[in-house]
Formats: C-alpha cells, structure tokens, sequence
C-alpha cells in the first residue's frame, strides 16, 4: 500500500514541480466516470480495509467482491484509457487480475517471500491457503499458478521497510506516476503569441 | 458567530471548482492504485 502512496505522491509532487517552473497551474487528469472509481472501491474496504469487516465474509465470497471491484475499477480505467500512463495503469491491472482470478481471487504469495516480511515464527502459525494482509493468500510456488506474476518481489536490503510487490504493481506504480506528473507537461502557448504568429 | 460565518464565506468562495476537480481525481486515483494494487507490507522489516 505504502508503495503505491509513494508512487501517487511522487507523480503529484513532480507534476506540481514542473507546473510551478513553467508558471502555470497544475492541470488535474480529466477523468471520465469518477463515480465508477468509488463504487468499485467500496467492495474493497469491507473485504480487506476495515479491520471490523474483512473477517466477517467467508473467504469465497470475499473473493468475488473482490473481483467484482477489480472488474468495476477496469471498466474505470478503461474509460479513461486515453489518458497518459493509463494504458500503462490497465496493463498492471491486468496483470494482477489475471493472477488472482487463477488463484482463487487473491494475490498469491510463496511462505518463503512472506517470512521475509512477517518473520518464520509468525508464519509456522499459518497454514497454506490462509489469507494473509489485505488481499493476499499463502500459496506454495509449485501450486500457483502463474507464479511470476504473484507478489514475489521485495525491495532491496538497505531500504528500511520491507514489502513484496507483484509485475502488475511496479505496472500500476508507473502508470499513476506518469498519469500525474503528465498533465502539466505538455506546454500550451499563451494565446497572445499563438494572435503573434498567425499574422507571421 | 457572525464573524466566523463570514470568514468561512470568504474560504468558500476561495476554493473554486478547479481545485474541487483536482481533489475528486487525486482521490479517485488512489482508491484506483489502492483498489488493483496488492502488494503486502511487512512494515519496518525482518531481514
């Protein structure tokens, strides 16, 4: 999640910087359906935000709420494709919803990238198949399916937190960091020079 | 009472529908990352 913030963040920050160089205000992303992003966010903060709700579903049916939101939040993305690290954003979503449709609707993650993060003693109380953080499941390599697109990555060892990350979010990192460091890129002329050149 | 009222007019007729538009999308978009991303945090670390 902290990954993710860090990426929106830092795309807002640089599209802020380069707008203040130019001298001109930020332009926000003109997105379509915003309606759609918060419909399909609200299946996910019963199933894997809200501490008093994500226990309270049976796994199954948590599963396909989960689904149903990531379908919403495509259809969102994909009503706003034409705008930049979009394609790029859909790409990544894809990616992960692919691997969580083929395994059952959660993210898998392999017992031995999760003792990295939660720590042996913790994870020898878990069984595989238990669900594990907001939408992640414990899963041996060998019984996932594609595997490579599962949270398997983790940052380096001099960095002081730990997180692993899947394709499909360093895809979805790059599409909302370009998405918001965009907008305020492209230089538009003011329009007393556009009066200027037209008489040239 | 009064004052306050109309200090909080003034605020209000400051934030123009530009910076609204700006807040929804910044909000749209990270319920958008946080809602297809699902990386899992382990927090300050055990390496």
């Amino acid at each position: 999640m902290i990954l993710l913030l860090v990426a929106l963040i830092s795309g807002l920050l640089a599209g802020l910087g380069w707008a203040g160089w130019q001298h001109r205000p930020y332009q926000a992303p003109a997105l379509q359906s915003i309606w759609l992003a918060f419909a399909a966010f609200i299946p996910q903060i019963v199933v894997a935000y809200l501490p008093a709700t994500r226990h309270l579903l049976p796994d199954w049916l948590g599963s396909i709420a989960l689904l149903i939101s990531l379908i919403l939040f495509a259809a969102f993305a994909w009503r706003n494709r034409h705008l930049p690290g979009m394609p790029i954003l859909l790409a990544g979503l894809v990616l992960n919803l692919s691997v969580m449709v083929a395994n059952g609707g959660w993210m898998p993650i392999s017992p031995q990238t999760a003792s990295r993060l939660i720590g042996k003693d913790v994870l020898g109380l878990m069984s595989v198949g238990s669900r594990i953080g907001q939408k992640d499941i414990l899963l041996l390599s060998q019984n996932t399916h594609f595997e490579f697109l599962a949270d398997r990555f983790l940052l380096p060892d001099w960095i002081p937190y730990t997180v692993a990350f899947s394709l499909g979010d360093i895809l979805v990192s790059l599409g909302i960091f370009w998405l918001l460091a965009h907008p305020s890129v492209k230089a538009k002329m003011p329009p007393k020079e556009r009066v200027h050149l037209d008489y040239i | 009472m009064k004052n306050t009222f109309a200090r909080f007019s003034m605020l209000a007729s400051k934030v123009n529908r530009q910076h609204v538009q700006l807040v929804l999308a910044i909000l749209a978009l990270a319920m958008l990352v946080l809602g297809i991303g699902a990386p899992l945090d382990g927090g300050g670390g055990i390496r």
